[in-house]
């Protein structure tokens, strides 16, 4: 990591090239029906037409990962704190737990194509299925490893029970929930994708998926670059929130140490 | 240690029991739920029949491909990255474009070149193992105590076994790390693109099961494909534990 941001000559440069050589390549060798030009892919990108499609398949996914992620996060977040807090509750889960967690989450789609049918319903809760994994395990990891003296301090000041899962052991242990929704954001939009393309009639994942099988590969790359784009912006926005939610926390903690 | 493990067992034999009479007291729709009896019978007719280990190997034949082929270019990558700024700075734009991709989306551009053969899966899962083992191999590297290398350079030690000897087991533990989370995205994509595009493999096998509506079937590959991942990881730790040893 460097501390100036000088603008990066040799990587945009090799970017560049390698975008000219494909130009020049996918013309040249007239293989455009298989690998269009870059050219094509932006041309597609603008013609109406197809930014209008992509822009309703971008609706379409950004509303399935949207429902998916925040349930996942819900959920595995309230789970997560109370397995995190009493021992007996873990050990009545730990077996149900260990079983289901070696197993590719993507497994889960047949499962849920046979319960929910093919449909918004199923892509979304295979998507918490997915997205809650990380959320869950880092969560409990969070609430069990913070500091005793807090919960007895919470005690000592009369809170109950929910009042100090609430006020003191889940704030305590956001910097860890925060690294499993950072590890769950990719998770999640891949099993949007993934569901999209195993059953789904809209998306960016059928979009994908569909131009490739009707041979329209400039449509294809295009959905590409804004599946990218999506992955990229929704990174970023992450890291902006995380940032913001957790100031307090790290103000805390310099003082701490200092 | 012991009273955990017995309460384990204890539990899982709770769970299949719960499962089965939930299931036989037709409180669920037997399409969705056959009793736990009928899954684990087809599961042993299928292992017997060698229907599931053949599925499964297909799978791992190129889940291994894809997954060492990834090591193989993206460790030494990694370490050139991590080594020289002029190699990293070339390379980030180029890193930064592909990465945010999310690796089923690859499938479509691999079915294209590729068909829908074991390339196309091997380059997909190549495609996704690729990134965790090269950052985590960069980051490796980059924080490597400085005078290890210099010391190295003050013995007269020369540039390539410099990386052999004193660059790679430093960064080992982190490039492990790579590895293991690349082994579980592995065996994520070898499922995907069997769903998405091909004949066989344990992902091909438990979606056609639910098509065929071989509903049993279906969950005993399910079976199969969470005892996989479990060995899998065992047998990741194990070996990763031997060879940091070793050092």
């Amino acid at each position: 990591m460097r501390a100036e941001r000088r603008f990066n000559v040799s990587g945009v440069g090799l970017f560049a090239a390698l975008l000219l050589l494909w130009e020049i390549y996918s013309r040249a060798a007239g293989i455009q029906d298989y690998l269009p030009p870059p050219s094509a892919a932006l041309k597609a990108l603008v013609e109406p037409s197809v930014a209008r499609a992509l822009l309703g398949h971008l609706a379409g996914t950004l509303g399935r990962f949207a429902g998916g992620y925040f349930l996942a996060a819900a959920l595995a977040v309230g789970a997560g704190v109370v397995l995190g807090y009493s021992r007996f509750a873990y050990s009545v889960s730990e077996v149900i737990i260990e079983l289901l967690r070696p197993m590719p989450s993507v497994a889960i789609i047949p499962v849920a194509i046979l319960c929910l049918g093919i449909g918004d319903a199923m892509m979304i809760a295979v998507t918490v299925y997915a997205a809650a994994w990380p959320i869950l395990l880092n969560t409990i990891d969070g609430v069990r490893n913070l500091d005793r003296t807090l919960i007895d301090t919470g005690r000592t000041f009369g809170l109950g029970r929910l009042k100090i899962l609430w006020q003191v052991a889940l704030p305590a242990a956001a910097p860890y929930i925060a690294t499993g929704l950072r590890v769950s954001l990719p998770i999640a939009l891949i099993l949007v994708t993934t569901s999209e393309m195993v059953a789904g009639a809209d998306g960016l994942g059928y979009f994908i998926l569909d131009e490739e099988r009707s041979l329209r590969p400039a449509n294809m790359y295009a959905g590409i670059v804004v599946v990218a784009l999506l992955g990229y912006a929704l990174n970023r926005l992450f890291l902006l929130v995380e940032a913001r939610a957790l100031a307090w926390k790290r103000g805390l903690q310099t003082r701490g140490e200092a | 240690m012991k009273t955990s493990k017995i309460n384990g067992v204890l539990a899982l034999a709770a769970v299949l029991a719960a499962w089965e009479t939930i299931a036989r007291a037709g409180l669920v729709n037997p399409l969705l739920f056959p009793a736990m009896s009928r899954i684990l019978g087809s599961f042993a007719a299928l292992l017997a029949s060698g229907e599931i280990p053949g599925q499964v190997a297909r799978s791992m034949e190129r889940a291994a491909a894809g997954y060492f082929l990834a090591a193989a270019v993206c460790i030494p990558l990694g370490v050139a990255m991590g080594l020289s700024g002029r190699v990293s700075r070339a390379l980030e734009v180029v890193v930064e474009t592909l990465r945010p991709i999310p690796p089923p989306v690859v499938i479509p551009v691999a079915m294209l070149f590729l068909g829908i053969g074991d390339w196309m899966k091997i380059f997909v899962i190549f495609f996704s193992c690729a990134w965790p083992i090269l950052l985590n191999t960069i980051d490796g590297v980059r924080n490597i105590d400085r005078l290890l290398v210099d010391t190295a350079r003050t013995f007269g030690l020369a540039r390539g076994k410099t990386i052999l000897k004193v660059v790679l087991p430093a960064a080992a533990p982190q490039i492990m790390t790579g590895l293991r989370i690349s082994l579980s995205i592995t065996l994520i994509l070898v499922v995907i693109s069997e769903m998405i595009g091909s004949t066989d493999g344990i992902g091909y096998f438990i979606l056609n099961a639910q098509r065929r509506l071989k509903v049993d079937q279906m969950y005993a590959g399910m079976i199969a494909l969470a005892l996989l991942g479990y060995f899998l990881n065992q047998a990741f730790l194990v070996i990763s534990k031997r060879l940091l040893h070793g050092r």
